[in-house]
């Protein structure tokens, strides 16, 4: 999605230059928090989720199936895993991210899955049906999305986590009460302050062996440990590559001894960007709209640097500052947040109560800096306003 | 003049297009969705950004 985004920005704002838009994945750009929901729930296919490409107006040549392996930053040219290399004047690295894999003592392959393309919700789709029983391991929105979503088609859900309370890093402890309360009173059962120490099974998973001790039978097992950033092709050129890659507030990518490289980019989810206001450090940020807003701002950066004052709504000196924003269905419970809640040093309810529709905002040294809230769109939408990042 | 639809058996009610194209979208009183079906060219930005950012992708600008 990054990728296609900043490639819609470049044309839209004037770029008339060469676009080659390089993915390791088979398929054009498709949207994935559907993967979670619908495409498992019902019968959806790729079209359904895959962006609409206007391929007149993007003129991009798309490589798909080909993941890049190397950049060559001295020579401005990256290297597939074709082995096929492409010279660029800018580069836009929007690699996104992979799952966490665990390893176990007994590191049986048949019966587990994971939660990023979709391939990975087809194959799993493939293997569900109503009775069977599924340990997720990980209570985070994936975990969280995918025990209502197969909760709902009828399967036994037992989901793993090492944290008290789900999602209380992110929301705090109440908030996180109320989502766990909900799944619970759907009939999902919770192993918290738990890990898993190892697999039970000969050929396939069979069951899972709790921290505590106790034996987890099941069929299928859902590892939602959260992501890596695909940053390895950029390795040997000096880039500063500590969790994810660094750049300055333009998105443009740090060397490790601090400098900014100005033909070279990183958005979405890989970018850890500086805030523009805050010293804080760089922080890299996982929802959606991050790859959306970083790749319209990069588009203008580049089309700005190739022809400057051709682009109309390019402020010199700007500094990327996007609110930040995500949302997570699960069963009935729909949440909608903005701004960064984890920032915050105070929580409080600023409307509703517990228990039915409200919603928490997340103050930092007074300051408003998040908000959250099950239910109460247009309140929650009202308050977006009034964060301070 | 430029034509919107709204897939409304995949619209959420998140409300992300009402920021982009405040003209066109809106949530009503029981937080659902409400658009104009038409609307004047001079909106077709705030509407392309509408669907950018929609995170149920359930927008669409019809011929």
């Amino acid at each position: 999605m990054g990728g296609l985004r900043a490639a819609e920005s470049l044309r839209r704002s004037g770029f008339d230059g060469q676009i080659n838009l390089i993915g390791a994945e088979p398929h054009l750009p498709y949207n994935r928090p559907p993967l979670s929901k619908d495409l498992l729930a019902k019968d959806k296919t790729l079209a359904d989720i895959a962006f609409p490409i206007h391929h007149g107006e993007l003129q991009a040549n798309f490589v798909l199936g080909n993941r890049v392996e190397t950049l060559n930053l001295e020579e401005s040219h990256v290297e597939l895993s074709s082995g096929a290399k492409y010279q660029f004047d800018y580069l836009v690295a929007a690699t996104g991210l992979r799952s966490r894999q665990m390893s176990f003592p007994n590191n049986l392959g048949r019966g587990r899955y994971s939660l990023r393309t979709y391939d990975d919700a087809r194959s799993l789709r493939d293997s569900l049906a109503p009775g069977k029983r599924v340990v997720i391991l990980g209570a985070g929105f994936i975990g969280l999305e995918l025990a209502a979503t197969l909760r709902t088609l009828g399967c036994l859900i037992d989901v793993v986590a090492v944290e008290a309370i789900p999602l209380a890093a992110i929301l705090g402890n109440e908030f996180g009460d109320e989502v766990r309360r909900r799944h619970v009173n759907e009939g999902v059962r919770f192993h918290l302050e738990r890990s898993i120490v190892d697999l039970i099974g000969t050929r396939e998973v069979e069951g899972v062996l709790l921290s505590d001790g106790t034996e987890l039978p099941c069929e299928i097992l859902i590892e939602a440990v959260g992501s890596l950033p695909n940053i390895e092709w950029l390795s040997g050129n000096e880039i500063e590559l500590s969790n994810g890659v660094l750049t300055d507030q333009t998105l443009r990518v740090m060397s490790e001894s601090g400098t900014s490289y100005q033909h070279v980019f990183a958005i979405g989810d890989i970018a850890r960007f500086p805030y523009s206001t805050r010293s804080l450090p760089a922080r890299r940020i996982e929802h959606w709209n991050i790859p959306i807003e970083s790749a319209k701002w990069v588009g203008r950066q580049i089309s700005h640097h190739e022809k400057p004052g051709s682009v109309l709504e390019f402020k010199q000196g700007e500094r990327f500052n996007p609110l930040p924003s995500f949302w997570s269905d699960q069963f009935s419970v729909s949440i909608l947040s903005y701004g960064e809640p984890t920032l915050a040093d105070e929580c409080l309810l600023i409307e509703g109560e517990l228990g039915n529709e409200f919603i928490m905002g997340y103050r930092r040294a007074g300051e408003l800096v998040g908000v959250a809230g099950i239910g109460m769109r247009r309140e929650v939408n009202k308050l977006r306003g009034e964060i301070r990042l | 003049m430029i034509r919107v639809y709204v897939d409304l058996s995949k619209c959420q009610h998140y409300g992300q297009c009402v920021f982009e194209a405040p003209n066109i979208f809106k949530l009503n009183d029981e937080d659902k969705l409400e658009y104009a079906a038409t609307a004047d060219d001079s909106e077709l930005l705030n509407v392309r950004e509408a669907i950018d950012v929609c995170p149920m992708q359930a927008i669409k600008l019809v011929d």
